[in-house]
């Protein structure tokens, strides 16, 4: 990711690992023991103008967030950060408490999955307890139900506050470097969002809204954070809101303003984010996908060029322009994927340089090849799940008997205004309805019948084909069909569906798409359009 | 730090006013014939006349039923030192009845300096109860039950309520249970054993009249006279904040704001807004905090989501709205893209997209949470099969796209036709 690094490693690494000096250069230290120094951000000092530089396009709502926090230990009320997917929710946070020096403590709904791991992680940072090899990984408290937990919260509560309470008396008789300010804590609650899908989440919920008042504890801030409204948090008798703060989706300029940071030739940038920004923006503002695909097209755009460092003049920035413009359209019309052979890049590097070679020459984002290995057998049942899942089982005899199918298929009556109708709503149906549905038998004999048309065609298929050859290999096939069926549904290329009511027997439905199937049928050389019935 | 300026003291006292809960509602304290003296009045006869009573208060939420029951609950504490003890408990906590009875247990031994027992069943626990009862009853002490939430406590089989009530039968024991609940039928969830134990008292707690409101803001915002801010800026101050109040403008703003929400709760919130604004250098309240406040706390979240969508976002909106304006019963993104492609042929629009970019802007809308997937428990599909519904109404949308910034002029008028 182009996006700035700084505030990403503070949300990849929490604050345990990132402020601690002492922990980052001695893993070893099982014994180190945390303080209450482990509840501040530590290192460097983060002035104003860092902190509004760090973050690009926020500056309205970092004023708003500092003015709700307020000043030093002043008493607040829930707040409820809200706003779209990777628009800086947790950074701005996290940077701000960096900035204000403030002790709090930080929770994500996403990793605690579970009210009990939210609980005893809240507990564990708050209590400074670290789950190591000396304690077994154990937690501080062992707490489930949100009654203990409110209990325990109180007292660890109690403790951190007197602690920090104590801690400012003596640094400022000492007149000291301070590192944490005031004696309010913070209790940031990230990822709200996942609450929502837990299974006692009416329950859990509302108790979470209701924490600041449960607790009465007036030392305590609460924040949430979520990529949810306010609106959508539904709870039976509702909840005592807390304060919504708005958090927008980037705007054109924000984004250039974010693309344009910690760039080696930021004018050479400037140029290509001049080209490509405003088609982008129209189909997403999302800073993490809009990176990953300008990061291609960065690449594709400095080509021309052999010294990266060298500012463009207007005679360039035309070459370079129409050097890029073929492959701005294509891309647009990628999705904003990571690459797929991402995890294999590694181990197989020239097949990725073929891929972007590929790329290169301005072939559409549909590959020739299916990029995994599949095995022959395999590769027919898919077809034949596929041609299962599309064709209407009336029409099996005449496709596939051995006068050669779809050819011989006539339509003589005129379409009458009725019929047409008719096709329209048919038609619907099938858009609404998708692929359709079938039972194992009719899977097999599909299958049968294009690996028999295929044995006609292509001798050397048949040695591929495992278990050919005779009535005899005919049991071997069968098992081994039945083993590539099993697997290609847990790769999930077929579905399992719950089994009929009427015939009780287990319905199957393809769910790749017809893309991939033709790429299969390509590399097979199997004639599928013929036995794809269209209407 | 802090301190030198008169205005970040005056700051800090305002939010630690608004942040306690119950500091509002000392407004209604001085006057007769309120909740208060209601409360007041029956918790303080059980307490002298050693009887046992059980009230509940009922009314919507942030209308003060907890925060005036703990001011009764401390005043009375004041005057009868040593003959109260209060027992709190929560429904989103101890709904669970075993849970319920040993969180009972656990106070009363705190309160009466007895050790705990973790590992005591329900029925030592509430044998416990039971004898504490009497002989708190005995030495004319009055245990007060607050159960907050009432309506969650009568979930499931209420035993926890029963054996309350039904301790509370007997002359020699002397409590008050008083439950709280949003809901105002809480006392019909009660099933008829429970029912019958239970004095039909209720007390209703209202949202302050628009009259009280101006009361209450004077309350909460004017500065004492005897803190330790300097005494002139603190005339000064109230003196401003009187005469803001007297605007006509300012009376608009809380007049907008009771319309919508006239609960305390919202006020509450309105006014901490308005006091975080407060410009630091002028050290004064005006009528623009006011407003910053009021825009703050009326939130429309789905509008603030449609100004983030983009272009092609907005496309996939505007064709299941025409989809649903045909009374179309149910479609899917399949449905979507027939529409989209049928746009693009009759207006030639600049914005068409392939069939999987279009996929992920669909994705993202659900994310957004503008539309969501009709009952999607039970499909095995992938989602471009699923039937969706539009979150938003037309009117929304049309909202939407006219304060869009730069919104296709294709789109509008799709809208303003259909």
């Amino acid at each position: 990711m182009s996006k700035d690094k700084t505030p990403q490693t503070t949300r990849r690494t929490t604050r345990l690992s990132a402020s601690s000096p002492s922990l980052t250069n001695a893993v070893s230290t099982t014994s180190h023991s945390l303080t209450l120094r482990d509840l501040v951000f530590g290192g460097e000092i983060l002035n104003a103008d860092d902190l509004f530089s760090s973050l690009p396009g926020r500056r309205g709502v970092i004023l708003e967030l500092i003015r709700l926090l307020g000043p030093l230990n002043s008493k607040m009320i829930p707040l409820f950060l809200y706003g779209g997917i990777s628009t800086g929710k947790t950074t701005t946070v996290l940077q701000i408490f960096r900035h204000l020096k403030r002790p709090f403590v930080y929770v994500s709904c996403r990793t605690c999955y579970s009210p009990r791991i939210l609980f005893e992680t809240i507990l564990n940072q708050l209590l400074l307890h670290r789950k190591n090899e000396g304690n077994g990984y154990s937690s501080a408290k062992r707490c489930e139900k949100p009654a203990d937990f409110v209990n325990h919260l109180r007292d660890a509560l109690v403790n951190v506050i007197n602690g920090l309470k104590e801690k400012t008396e003596r640094s400022s008789s000492k007149k000291s470097v301070k590192w944490v300010k005031g004696n309010m804590i913070y209790l940031i609650i990230d990822n709200l969002e996942f609450v929502r899908d837990w299974d006692k989440s009416l329950s859990i919920l509302p108790f979470l809204y209701k924490l600041y008042d449960l607790l009465k504890m007036p030392e305590l801030g609460l924040i949430f954070i979520s990529s949810a409204s306010p609106d959508t948090y539904y709870s039976d008798t509702g909840y005592e809101e807390p304060i919504p703060l708005y958090f927008s989706d980037y705007t054109e300029e924000d984004l250039r303003q974010i693309f344009l940071r910690n760039q080696l030739n930021p004018k050479l940038y400037a140029s290509f984010l001049d080209v490509v920004l405003k088609p982008f923006s129209r189909v997403t503002r999302r800073v993490d996908e809009i990176s990953t695909a300008f990061s291609q097209l960065f690449k594709i755009y400095c080509e021309p060029l052999q010294d990266q460092t060298v500012v463009p003049n207007e005679e360039m920035k035309r070459r370079l322009f129409s050097h890029l413009q073929p492959h701005i359209a294509p891309s647009l019309n990628e999705t904003f994927r990571v690459p797929s052979l991402c995890s294999e890049n590694t181990a197989n590097k020239d097949t990725f340089k073929r891929k972007v070679s590929g790329n290169k020459l301005g072939v559409p984002d549909i590959s020739e090849e299916i990029d995994f290995h599949m095995s022959v057998c395999a590769k027919y049942l898919l077809i034949s799940a596929f041609l299962a899942s599309r064709n209407p089982a009336t029409l099996d005899a005449s496709l596939f008997d051995s006068t050669g199918g779809a050819a011989t298929r006539k339509r003589k009556r005129k379409a009458s205004e009725k019929s047409m109708e008719q096709k329209d709503i048919a038609d619907q149906e099938l858009l609404m309805k998708g692929p359709g549905t079938f039972p194992l038998e009719r899977l097999l004999a599909i299958f049968q019948c294009i690996t028999s048309v295929a044995e006609y065609s292509l001798e050397e298929e048949e040695l591929g084909n495992g278990g050919s050859g005779g009535g005899a290999g005919d049991v071997g096939l069968m098992s081994d069909v039945l083993l590539q069926l099993s697997s290609l549904c847990s790769a999930n290329f077929i579905s399992k569906g719950s089994s009929c009511p009427l015939e009780g027997s287990t319905r199957y439905r393809c769910t790749v798409d017809e893309n991939m199937v033709l790429k299969v049928a390509r590399s097979m050389k199997f004639p599928l359009s013929k036995y794809l019935y269209r209407n | 730090m802090g301190g030198d300026n008169p205005a970040e003291k005056a700051l800090i006292l305002h939010r630690a006013r608004l942040s306690d809960p119950n500091f509002i509602f000392a407004h209604f304290s001085h006057s007769p014939d309120t909740n208060y003296s209601k409360l007041k009045f029956i918790i303080a006869s059980s307490v002298t006349e050693a009887c046992n009573n059980s009230v509940l208060l009922l009314g919507p939420r942030g209308c003060g039923k907890l925060a005036v029951l703990e001011l009764v609950l401390d005043d009375l504490l004041k005057e009868y030192p040593d003959m109260i003890t209060t027992i709190k408990l929560n429904g989103l906590l101890h709904s669970d009845d075993k849970c319920a009875l040993k969180e009972i247990a656990r106070q009363l031994c705190a309160e009466h300096q007895l050790s705990f027992s973790k590992l005591a069943s329900f029925d030592d626990n509430n044998q416990f109860m039971i004898d504490i009862l009497r002989e708190c009853g005995l030495a004319h002490k009055t245990v007060i039950f607050v159960l907050d939430e009432f309506d969650l406590f009568a979930q499931g089989k209420q035993r926890l309520l029963y054996s309350l009530l039904d301790a509370m039968q007997s002359v020699s024991s002397q409590a008050v249970v008083v439950g709280i609940s949003c809901r105002l039928d809480a006392d019909q969830l009660l099933e008829k054993r429970v029912r019958s134990r239970f004095s039909h008292r209720k007390l209703l707690f209202l949202p302050p009249s628009k009259e009280d409101l101006q009361g209450l803001i004077k309350h909460m915002l004017l500065l004492p006279t005897d803190s330790n801010i300097p005494e002139d800026y603190t005339t000064e101050f109230n003196a401003r904040l009187l005469k803001l109040l007297e605007d006509g403008r300012c009376r608009d703003i809380i007049d907008t704001l009771s319309t919508s929400d006239s609960t305390f709760n919202h006020l509450i919130r309105f006014l901490f807004i308005a006091v975080c604004h407060m410009d630091m250098k002028l050290g004064f309240l005006t009528l623009e905090n006011f407003k910053a406040a009021l825009a703050g706390v009326q939130r429309q979240p789905k509008l603030e989501c449609l100004k983030d969508c983009s272009v092609l976002e907005l496309y996939v909106l505007v064709c299941m709205m025409r989809l649903e304006l045909r009374e179309q019963e149910s479609y899917n993104f399949n449905t979507i893209m027939k529409e989209y492609s049928s746009i693009h042929d009759t207006f030639q629009t600049s914005d068409y997209f392939a069939r999987n970019v279009c996929l992920r802007a669909f994705e993202h809308l659900l994310q957004r949470e503008l539309i969501s997937l009709v009952d999607s428990r039970g499909h095995t599909q992938s989602v471009e099969y699923h039937p969706v519904k539009l979150l938003i109404s037309a009117h929304e949308l049309h909202l939407g796209l006219k304060s869009y910034r730069c919104c296709p002029a294709i789109l509008q008028k799709i809208v303003d036709r259909g």
